[in-house]
């Protein structure tokens, strides 16, 4: 029979030395349902960064019998940070060999698309709030809530008794496959088991109450994860789009003279601070009003204009569904018998 | 409350004591199958047998590469219905993160499209975002998948697809690799690729665990290399693709260009937007029949001269003004007799102590003032401005007598009577026209916009957007042609040619790079590169006859029957450009001196007098833009033949040369080296004054032949003596360097090469205008230095004659040169590097132990 993870008590070893002082001491010894706040996700993220180019690539590279697909994806981040720099360095790092003139006219376009690269990435990250905050709010899931996951591995050799690791998920990152387990109370902290449930059927107006709230919600949930899914990867990607245009503006080019991250020179820090302050708001107003005339003068408006679209309509398409009364014929009766045909 | 069947089902289950209860139903529907009992089925799950696996592994090439690209669009559109539906699963969903990306990418180069202003920048945005998101599925394709193959003879991004057809890279979770797809004869053909004993237990096993070593190795090199990859192959894809994308761009801008020519009223119609009338209409409508005022007749005048050149809106004016409009004129009505009246009495109040007693008395009323204007014929009459002192001297008086009267009559109030008169005369703000009687004769304009006027306002702005079309189709042909702008055709042909100019005469990498900071430096370097060429006839050949056909490719861009330099040309025909631009020009001149509409001057400014009126006409002027620009891309690049010819007569036969013969050998010298430099660095300022020179002003008397080596002059004199100067009255100097620069015969290795080309006559044609223009001009310091009767050409002609000179031509492409290859030299050396460790450290992957073979000891 296979026990779920949480049966199992971390007391596993299968060296033959059992110093207590060698054992790794495991932040979770069973899959935990974590705080979905900044303090978490920093931590988790610079986890994950750690690893992405540290410890995994080393398993990678060795060709470890125990790297997967967690790795892998986390990985990702290698090719996203390192391709970020390549970009700017691609515009940027030959500008200092050219003439005088050149070199200033390359450095405006390079500059700008060094910029628009930094834009990208906050934009899209930050983006996807805008679509997990109000969908959390309006039906109650939280599509980001993370958790941490104790996997088991395989030792490399007899002596290895390091057989643990923690992966960071999502409980909703599949769809098919939701950690509906880990939303559940612990009873023996007196915490009701449908609690978390409970709660998402009242935001979703199924009632309060319900017998099953966790089985009555769980297709709505479903439902949730994969529109407020596809709103985050249109929507992030657009309001990435909309970074990369804000950094194409010129009033950027004043902020480039004033440029500095010497913090250590307070005065000429805080100058290029206020600078970049003062050239974010010109650019966006000039996004917004444009110049030219015709598609040219309107296209950063349209370009906003979709992105805020892609967010709203991403929202509405997610509570709209999830908030829905539910049909006559869904609702059981209890006056009512029912059969299996 | 949903329904949910499962519970439904337990809870009605006839098991069990809780359920021995049993329920009467009250209806029995039909069952589909009658002898299924779903509870035997629960009970012998043993005998439920997975269903058969319907995946597969995809075998991807060229030829079904499009079927699959089509498949995978249509899985993507599904995806997408179902995530809107809320109903796709974690595959669709992760489809729908690389249509966000392609989304997102397009966005970006639409926006930036939109921001460019030429269609090759414009073209690289798209061309930029393809080759980005073509780099990040090439570089797995070459780097990692081609020479894990070649080593390993495993494929690392195989593909399959699973029973529900969801397309998968195989080796993307090591934990779950579906080897069932694979034969055993596929593994064992892997396993003898890499080399694994065909007699070991276990060999598939063993050859399984190999090749995910080796995909696990592969994938985590493919993250480590993706993010340095990516960008620099996009920047690599890019500078390939540049040079097509501008031909072909430049091939279709010219042949969009040249149908404009052809098809000029058709493709006028463009313009049609650009229409006056409409604007001109609707001011007419609202105030037809209603006074001229001047701010009427502003917005009209605004409005026919909305495209109009600052010169000829200026004639246009005075027509409208005199032709249509007619002479100002101004009546004075009863309405305006009390709108004086008011504002005097709003003046008045600065008079100390004015009460309303003394305002009624001084303040004369209605029936006095028509009266006193009625006395002078000023009133109800049609008066000019200039009358209006008229009227304000009649008020004045009577408002003076008023105050003189009130005076009389309360000796205890006296007012000054100058500070009241001086009230009348005075402004009433600071605005100088506001004073409280000329501002309401300013209004009182009498002139009405009639029929008349709005007839001939309407013929004028038809005929002006007719002109203004065919005019706007006629500019765009000419700046897509030769304008002063990036990637019009001539701008092409100029970098084309520049570029051509440095690899014909072999400029190397580290020539520009060593020299491209300083002109003098390129300069000495191309002199050396020409001195070299023009000494071997082969040589000097070969690159005349690959620059000769280069620069008459201008011939075949802008043909001269399009577009002519009568300055170069022989051909004393007008070009089709010139010939429509003197009918359209010509024809709305003539229609506007039609007697109906009279706007003389106009058309005087438009097409002058006559036919021989050139001066400053607009027409001129739309003709000479193009003449000028063409004119100075051909002089550049003829001086460039002219150089190399005068360099290569020098270095053949150069004691033959008639401008030095008879001369002591350090003139010659002189005069070789001076020549040598100004056709190299020369401006049009050094043709002006006459060649500055530093020289022996008591030169050797030694007479003799000059002696060339390696077609460069053995000095024998020249620069050993220390006391030099420029010598300004030494005319014939001057005479035999223009000479030797441009008179006489070409060098028949020129002419041979020459004989041919389509730039023949017109580099012929420019020898003589040089020396006819610049050694006809006049420079007060050297009076007798001229070559050709002394002439008048303006400065710009000369300037344009001029050309830049080579050693300039040569130092900006250099640079510009320099700029692409140190890009290259960095990003592609570091490509290079990156694409070697890649493939090398795969010879290094899927290393294990292997197990000992069968009967082999351990």
């Amino acid at each position: 029979m296979i026990l779920p993870i949480n049966n199992i008590k971390n007391s596993i070893n299968f060296s033959a030395d059992s110093n207590p002082k060698d054992k790794k001491t495991l932040e979770y010894d069973h899959d935990t349902l974590l705080p979905n706040n900044p303090y978490t996700y920093t931590r988790i993220g610079m986890d994950k960064l750690t690893n992405a180019f540290t410890l995994y690539p080393a398993k990678g590279l060795k060709g470890s019998k125990n790297a997967n697909f967690y790795e892998f994806l986390t990985m990702g981040t290698v090719p996203y940070l390192i391709g970020s720099a390549g970009l700017m360095a691609v515009f940027n790092l030959a500008n200092r060999f050219f003439s005088p003139f050149d070199k200033v006219q390359a450095s405006k376009t390079g500059q700008k698309m060094a910029l628009g690269v930094l834009f990208y990435g906050i934009a899209k990250s930050l983006s996807k709030q805008l679509i997990s905050r109000p969908v959390n709010m309006l039906t109650g899931v939280d599509t980001d809530r993370p958790y941490a996951k104790v996997i088991y591995e395989l030792p490399d050799n007899i002596n290895d008794t390091d057989i643990t690791s923690i992966e960071y998920h999502k409980v909703f990152e599949s769809v098919e496959f939701p950690r509906w387990d880990l939303l559940y109370g612990d009873e023996t902290k007196g915490q009701k088991r449908n609690y978390r449930y409970d709660k998402i059927a009242k935001k979703l107006n199924m009632g309060k109450n319900l017998n099953d709230s966790d089985q009555e919600t769980k297709p709505r949930i479903k439902e949730i994860i994969v529109k407020s899914s596809l709103a985050k990867s249109i929507s992030s990607y657009m309001w990435a789009a909309t970074g990369v245009a804000l950094a194409f503006q010129q009033p950027w080019e004043d902020y480039f003279k004033a440029m500095t991250f010497k913090f250590w020179k307070p005065q000429e820090f805080l100058k290029s601070l206020n600078v970049f302050g003062n050239s974010f708001v010109r650019s966006a107003k000039n996004l917004y009003k444009g110049e030219g005339n015709g598609v040219t003068k309107h296209a950063g408006k349209i370009l906003l204009g979709l992105a805020v679209l892609s967010s709203v309509l991403g929202v509405v398409n997610t509570v709209a569904g999830a908030r829905k009364s539910p049909k006559s014929s869904d609702i059981i009766k209890p006056n009512e018998k029912h059969v299996v045909s | 409350m949903t329904s949910n069947l499962i519970q439904n089902y337990i809870s009605t289950r006839p098991t069990g004591v809780i359920n021995q209860q049993t329920v009467k139903k009250q209806e029995t529907p039909k069952k589909p199958m009658p002898d299924f009992d779903i509870q035997r089925e629960l009970d012998n799950r043993t005998f439920i047998k997975p269903l058969e696996g319907k995946g597969r592994l995809l075998k991807g090439n060229i030829f079904n590469a499009p079927a699959i690209m089509v498949k995978d669009m249509v899985y993507d559109a599904k995806a997408l219905k179902h995530a809107v539906s809320g109903k796709a699963n974690d595959h669709e969903l992760g489809k729908l993160n690389d249509f966000g990306l392609f989304l997102g990418g397009l966005a970006i180069a639409g926006y930036l499209f939109t921001r460019k202003q030429t269609p090759m920048t414009k073209g690289m945005e798209f061309v930029g975002l393809a080759s980005f998101l073509g780099a990040m599925a090439i570089w797995p394709k070459i780097a990692i998948q081609l020479p894990a193959y070649l080593i390993h003879g495993v494929n690392v991004q195989k593909e399959y697809e699973d029973s529900f057809g969801r397309k998968k890279p195989f080796y993307q979770d090591p934990q779950f690799l579906p080897w069932d797809l694979y034969s055993e004869k596929e593994i064992d053909k892997m396993g003898d690729r890499m080399g694994v004993p065909k007699d070991i237990p276990n060999r598939r096993e063993f050859i399984q665990e190999k090749m995910k070593k080796i995909g696990i190795q592969n994938n985590t090199l493919w993250m480590l290399t993706a993010g340095f990859a990516t960008p620099i192959m996009s920047g690599l894809i890019c500078n390939l693709a540049e040079p097509y994308l501008n031909r072909y761009l430049d091939n279709r801008n010219n042949k969009a260009a040249d149908k404009i020519l052809t098809n000029l009223d058709n493709y006028s119609q463009k313009y049609k937007n650009t229409s006056l009338e409409q604007d001109l209409i609707k001011i007419l409508d609202a105030n037809q029949n209603k006074p001229l005022t001047k701010e009427l007749e502003e917005s009209i005048t605004s409005i026919l001269t909305r495209y109009m050149d600052p010169v000829t809106a200026e004639s246009f004016k005075a027509d409208l003004r005199e032709a249509a409009f007619g002479k100002e004129t101004y009546k004075i009505q009863d309405n305006n007799v009390t709108e004086i009246i008011k504002n005097l009495k709003e003046v008045f109040k600065k008079v100390p102590d004015a009460d309303e007693e003394f305002l009624k008395a001084v303040i004369p009323d209605e029936k006095s003032i028509i009266d006193a204007l009625k006395g002078n014929g000023t009133f109800g009459k049609d008066i000019k401005s200039v009358e209006f002192s008229s009227v304000l001297d009649a008020i004045k008086k009577l408002v003076k007598n008023n105050a003189i009267a009130y005076n009389n009559a309360h000796p205890d109030k006296q007012k000054d009577i100058n500070f009241i008169r001086k009230l009348v005369m005075q402004n009433m703000t600071k605005d100088k026209n506001s004073n409280p009687v000329k501002i309401v004769l300013a209004k009182a304009g009498s002139k009405i916009l009639d029929n008349n006027i709005i007839g001939k306002l309407k013929k004028v702005v038809k005929l002006i957007d007719n002109f203004n079309m065919k005019q706007f189709a006629l500019d765009e042909y000419a700046l897509k042609k030769v304008g002063a702008a990036p990637e019009t055709v001539i701008a092409n042909y100029w970098n084309d040619v520049s570029k051509d100019l440095m690899k014909t005469l072999g400029f190397t990498s580290e020539e520009i790079k060593k020299t491209r900071s300083d002109r003098k430096l390129m300069g000495a370097v191309l002199r050396e590169k020409i001195e070299h060429v023009v000494s071997d006839k082969n040589s000097y050949n070969k690159v005349m006859e690959r620059l000769v056909k280069k620069i008459a490719e201008i011939n075949s861009k802008i043909k001269t029957s399009d577009m002519s330099t009568p300055l170069l040309s022989s051909n004393s025909a007008s070009s089709a450009y010139d010939t429509i631009v003197d009918s359209l020009f010509d024809g709305f001149a003539a229609k506007l001196r039609d007697p109906d509409i009279g706007f003389e001057r106009t058309a005087k400014a438009i097409a002058g007098v006559d036919r021989n009126d050139v001066v400053g006409t607009a027409k001129e002027l739309q003709k000479t833009y193009v003449r000028d620009r063409l004119l100075g891309v051909k002089s550049s690049f003829y001086r460039i033949i002219n150089t190399l010819d005068m360099y290569r007569r020098i270095a053949s036969d150069v004691n033959s040369i008639p401008a030095l013969e008879g001369k002591y050998i350090e003139v010659k010298e002189e005069l070789i080296e001076l020549c040598k430099i100004i056709t190299l660095e020369g401006h049009s300022s050094d043709h002006a004054t006459k060649f500055y020179m530093m020289r022996n002003p008591e030169p050797d008397r030694t007479m003799g032949p000059v002696e060339v080596k390696n077609g460069k002059v053995v000095n024998k004199f020249f620069g050993k003596t220390a006391e030099l100067t420029d010598i300004p009255g030494d005319k014939f100097f001057y005479q035999d360097a223009m000479r030797l620069m441009y008179e006489g015969n070409m060098h028949p290795d020129t002419m041979q090469v020459l004989k041919e080309s389509s730039i023949k006559n017109e580099i012929l044609k420019y020898r003589d205008m040089v020396l006819e223009k610049l050694g006809g001009e006049e420079y007060f310091v050297k009076p007798r230095h001229l070559i050709r009767k002394a002439n008048t050409t303006g400065s710009d002609t000369k300037f344009l004659l001029t050309g830049i000179a080579p050693d300039e031509l040569i130092f900006k492409t250099g640079q510009q040169l320099y700029n692409n290859k140190k890009w290259l030299k960095i990003f592609g050396g570091f490509g290079a590097a990156l694409l070697g460790v890649t493939v090398a450290a795969q010879f290094f992957f899927g290393k294990m132990k292997t197990p000992a073979r069968t009967g082999e000891k351990k």
